[in-house]
């Protein structure tokens, strides 16, 4: 359960951000999270929202699932994956390894 | 007043990352190999390094950090095998981040170490997103888990270079597969390196050793 410390750092780059744009007010922000980052998507919803709603009065939190890219052995679709085994869609095949689907990143900030 | 979106895409753990990389700067600048040690709670971490210390000593000079939520216990048991250990206690912390291992490796004497090992807090999870400027991430998972856990936690295996299997001396007491154990692994990850071992009786610790002295070489050379 890290990821309320990852919600922190959200939090600081928010911070450092706000620096650039003063006397703005963040009304929403945008966080994208790899299939595969390790990170769980829910449980960081809840941790950004009970911390930025803290600093940050009626904000939205959008997290976002990114999917990883794997690539069937067989018939080299090239196919998104969500979690695994990563089954091709197209002829079955077991695809081994992705790439992608890996990151964290705070997408956007939109402020008014 | 009209909303306006402004585009950041900064990685959230780049403030990690950044020490990180400076601590794997300084690592490699003396020439040290160093292996972040990623498990369960109970996969035999601590045993694998005991065991580990005790054939390498002769022949390395190592170190080790060794992070835990709370207590020195392993700190101390490793210890007892007359290297350098560096103690984290996370208090309540799930995984180690680079801050907490660079503070250690002041504390270390890295122009006298060859092969530093970073016990990293015992959890499948959260430790596989914080890089800690190791030279690369060892994942152990005993025969008792259950051979799907490759599958259930991806992240771990995705981002390790080797995987341990470790206790395979309980094999005869178990309905556990090793084959569908790693084919499940290098489904995740392809490029793992594999080692069956038990701490108990020894059997692949020579396997394992053997590794990690060849890439101890390596990395002198490289440096």
């Amino acid at each position: 359960m890290h990821e309320m410390s990852l919600a922190l750092e959200i939090l600081s780059i928010c911070e450092r951000e706000l620096e650039k744009l003063p006397e703005t007010r963040v009304t929403a922000l945008g966080v994208e999270v790899g299939a595969f980052s390790g990170v769980d998507a829910d449980s960081l919803q809840f941790c950004l929202e009970v911390m930025m709603s803290d600093r940050f009065d009626g904000v939205r939190c959008e997290v976002v699932r990114e999917p990883g890219e794997a690539a069937c052995p067989t018939c080299d679709n090239r196919f998104e994956v969500m979690q695994a085994p990563f089954e091709c869609p197209e002829c079955g095949g077991l695809a081994r390894g992705l790439s992608g689907g890996q990151g964290l990143q705070l997408s956007y900030l939109e402020v008014e | 007043m009209s909303a306006e979106r402004v585009e950041v895409k900064e990685k959230v753990l780049s403030a990690n990352d950044q020490i990180a990389a400076e601590a794997r700067a300084q690592l490699v600048g003396h020439g040290v190999f160093s292996v972040n040690i990623i498990s369960s709670p109970g996969s035999g971490k601590t045993t694998l390094l005991e065991r580990t210390v005790d054939l390498l000593k002769p022949s390395l000079r190592l170190g080790v950090v060794a992070g835990d939520v709370q207590t020195r216990n392993d700190a101390e048991r490793l210890e007892r095998h007359g290297i350098p250990v560096q103690a984290i206690e996370t208090g309540g912390g799930c995984h180690l981040n680079a801050r907490q291992v660079s503070e250690s490796l002041a504390s270390l004497d890295l122009a006298q170490t060859d092969l530093l090992f970073i016990e990293n807090v015992g959890n499948l999870v959260c430790p596989s997103s914080f890089d800690l400027g190791e030279s690369l991430k060892v994942v152990l998972m005993s025969v008792t888990e259950g051979e799907d856990k490759p599958l259930k936690y991806p992240a771990a295996f995705r981002r390790a270079s080797v995987l341990v299997i470790t206790k395979v001396d309980l094999l005869p007491h178990l309905e556990f597969s090793t084959q569908t154990a790693i084919d499940n692994a290098l489904s995740i990850n392809p490029d793992l390196t594999v080692f069956s071992t038990s701490s108990y009786t020894g059997e692949g610790l020579e396997s394992w050793t053997e590794w990690l002295t060849g890439q101890v070489s390596a990395c002198k050379q490289g440096s």
